[in-house]
């Protein structure tokens, strides 16, 4: 009899959970989909979202974050999330459209089951547009990279490499491919330093590969990083490799040391493509959409890229303690 | 055991050599190394080619030391692929956020590697659960209590660090430029864990815990104790390449690390260990380490793609778990003449 009512109030308690996640309470169910929730700029992301998730957690809804455990299976792996976000009764899907071919299908189904989506971070206004989505929420990956090859090249540095760490992933060969032709606008050339997937978040296996490479090709005077990590460990493999003030780094996102960096000098220049923005508003988006059926007019809704060098640095840092960026 | 016995030494030296368990992963080295030497010109086989592999080779090479002696044993340790950020987490949140001196960091940074290993050696030991799921299970739970601690503590999931020049001259200082302190350490702990197989008795203790844990403990050796001391050892040498690692870089970030997990295993596969436990060498470690590196920094040098230093590595462990047995029944039917 008594496990009959242990059982009885655990069934109440998994109902009453599902009945949550359902949205019984009137209020939006929003779930993201992300990076890594310990990746420092999926962090960031994460937290704009939740910001955001606090008017909808005062209507009675709520924000879930969907994070793979690893990048060695990104498309089929947030794929697999976008559906068991629809699985889970979302009232609202956010996701970056980072591997077109295993992903689409997956947003294909959110938008057939009648669920508002955003896209954001990854895809750009096209992956919006092609699979039916409210808005586009990001930095244009392309444009970011861009930046960075531009800002190299006018500074009169016109070989360049970028390190990708993540060959395959379509947002990274946006980035490199965006900075290879903003090299090239500035009259310089670019090429690609494809690491083994291995090398994910090694800072050791990234700076020697980063090490080897412009000791092999002396003629490289511009790098460009994507990620904190990966450009804090290139700009040692160049210092290793005796290079320090002849070859120049640009590198995606940034933290305390790379604007310290900036500073001492040792980094050129970080694009920010502010990524607390990009859940912020994705979220909000979504969650005046289901409350109220409102819609943003205006699509492609860019937050960055931002360029930050040690014209700006100071400013940045006080943003950083002020909590904004 | 694993050594050609005297009463043998009239076999000709070709055929003691060939049943030395090294045999193979020498031979492997000196392929790899000729190959990449050939291709990568006179900048590999320069001063910038040694140090750029030595570099890589010295920090997995540390790890792949204790992961070897658990192999050795007949036991995995995952773990090794979250202890790395979290120590180096702990070493930069002590050092770098709460301002505490360099050494209260280091000494932070390595305990999280001892308690850990603790933890790994107690459940493999008093549980019959498979060192390989335990050391998963612990895998997972430190990662999560990095990234919860971190976020909860310093609201961001990197930390940055700068250390006093005394501290980054021992720990991650750069000779000469180009080559990493951490070799020095590598060549350290080298000698210790050559004393503690090859010449002290807990070595034979290893090795015959690998061979038939039950015939060990019933001949009297404290096989839980060792089994602790152990995974000690590898949290210990995992938490270590952490806190390098914060000295070097300056900085550090709850991911990361998990790329130790498979390269260390294949450095002590490569180096002739055997997969079951009960046979290998700690000279075989590390001229596996060194042909890991070598493939790896070599394909740089030679501008290839990296996806074939992949293949290349896949082959090469095939080929050193394949020889491995050749070399192995070669010494048994010598010992059997």
């Amino acid at each position: 009899m008594k496990l009959l009512t242990v059982l009885a109030t655990s069934a109440a308690l998994a109902l009453s959970a599902t009945y949550a996640v359902a949205g019984s309470h009137g209020g939006a169910n929003i779930f993201v989909v992300g990076g890594k929730p310990d990746d420092p700029f999926w962090s960031r992301v994460k937290k704009g979202a939740e910001d955001a998730g606090v008017v909808a957690e005062s209507q009675g809804g709520s924000v879930t974050w969907l994070g793979p455990q690893n990048y060695d299976n990104l498309g089929p792996d947030a794929a697999e999330l976008i559906r068991q976000a629809i699985d889970q009764g979302a009232d609202a899907i956010v996701g970056p459209d980072w591997v077109p071919e295993a992903m689409d299908p997956a947003f294909e189904a959110v938008v057939a089951a009648g669920i508002p989506l955003v896209i954001y971070n990854a895809g750009g206004i096209e992956a919006a547009d092609r699979l039916g989505a409210l808005n586009y929420v990001g930095a244009v990956d392309y444009k970011s990279g861009y930046a960075g090859g531009e800002y190299l090249g006018n500074a009169g540095h016109k070989n360049g490499a970028c390190v990708n760490t993540l060959p395959g992933a379509a947002n990274i060969e946006a980035f490199c491919n965006g900075f290879n032709d903003g090299l090239a606008a500035a009259g310089g050339n670019g090429s690609v330093l494809q690491l083994p997937a291995t090398a994910f978040g090694d800072a050791t296996a990234v700076a020697q590969a980063v090490r080897a490479h412009v000791l092999q090709n002396p003629q490289i005077d511009a790098m460009f990083a994507i990620g904190d990590q990966d450009t804090n460990a290139t700009i040692s493999g160049i210092q290793q490799a005796g290079k320090a003030g002849k070859v120049h780094v640009c590198g995606m996102n940034f933290n305390d040391s790379i604007l310290a960096n900036i500073q001492q000098g040792t980094q050129a220049c970080a694009i920010d493509q502010q990524g607390y923005q990009q859940g912020f508003f994705a979220v909000s988006i979504l969650n005046n959409h289901v409350m109220y059926g409102t819609t943003i007019p205006t699509r492609e809704i860019l937050t960055g890229p931002g360029v930050i060098d040690a014209s700006n640095v100071e400013l940045v840092i006080a943003g950083v303690k002020a909590g904004a960026r | 055991m694993t050594s050609p016995s005297k009463s043998r030494a009239k076999g000709s030296a070709l055929g003691a050599l060939a049943r030395r368990p090294e045999t193979g992963s020498l031979l492997g080295f000196a392929v790899v190394f000729a190959f990449f030497a050939m291709l990568g010109g006179p900048v590999f086989m320069g001063a910038p080619g040694w140090s750029s592999w030595l570099n890589i080779a010295a920090e997995v090479g540390i790890i792949a030391l204790p992961v070897g002696l658990l192999m050795i044993s007949g036991e995995f340790d995952i773990s090794v692929g979250s202890i790395v950020p979290a120590s180096s987490m702990m070493t930069a949140m002590l050092s770098g956020h709460y301002e505490l001196p360099a050494l209260v960091g280091i000494a932070g940074g390595l305990s999280v590697g001892l308690i850990v290993g603790y933890v790994n050696g107690v459940l493999v030991s008093r549980t019959s659960i498979p060192s390989l799921i335990v050391t998963i299970g612990v895998m997972f739970s430190v990662m999560g209590l990095t990234l919860g601690f971190a976020v909860l503590l310093k609201g961001s999931t990197s930390v940055s660090y700068v250390p006093d020049a005394l501290t980054k001259s021992l720990l991650g200082q750069f000779i000469n430029g180009m080559f990493n302190v951490s070799i020095l350490w590598w060549l350290g702990f080298v000698a210790v864990f050559f004393f503690a197989l090859h010449l002290s008795p807990f070595g034979n203790w290893i090795f015959a815990l690998g061979g038939d844990r039950q015939s060990a403990r019933n001949a009297g050796i404290p096989t839980s104790r060792v089994t602790i001391g152990l995974f000690m050892a590898s949290g210990f040498c995992a938490a270590f390449v952490g806190v390098a690692q914060v000295m070097t870089y300056q900085q550090a970030n709850v991911a990361g690390g998990q790329a130790f997990i498979f390269n260390s295993i294949m450095c002590v596969v490569i180096g002739g260990v055997l997969l079951t436990g009960g046979a290998g060498s700690i000279i075989g470690i590390v001229l596996g380490t060194m042909t890991f590196a070598v493939v790896n920094q070599g394909i740089f040098f030679a501008a290839m793609d990296p996806n074939v230093g992949s293949i290349i590595i896949g082959a090469l462990l095939l080929a050193a778990v394949i020889s491995n047995d050749g070399f192995r029944s070669l010494t048994l039917r010598a010992a059997a003449k």
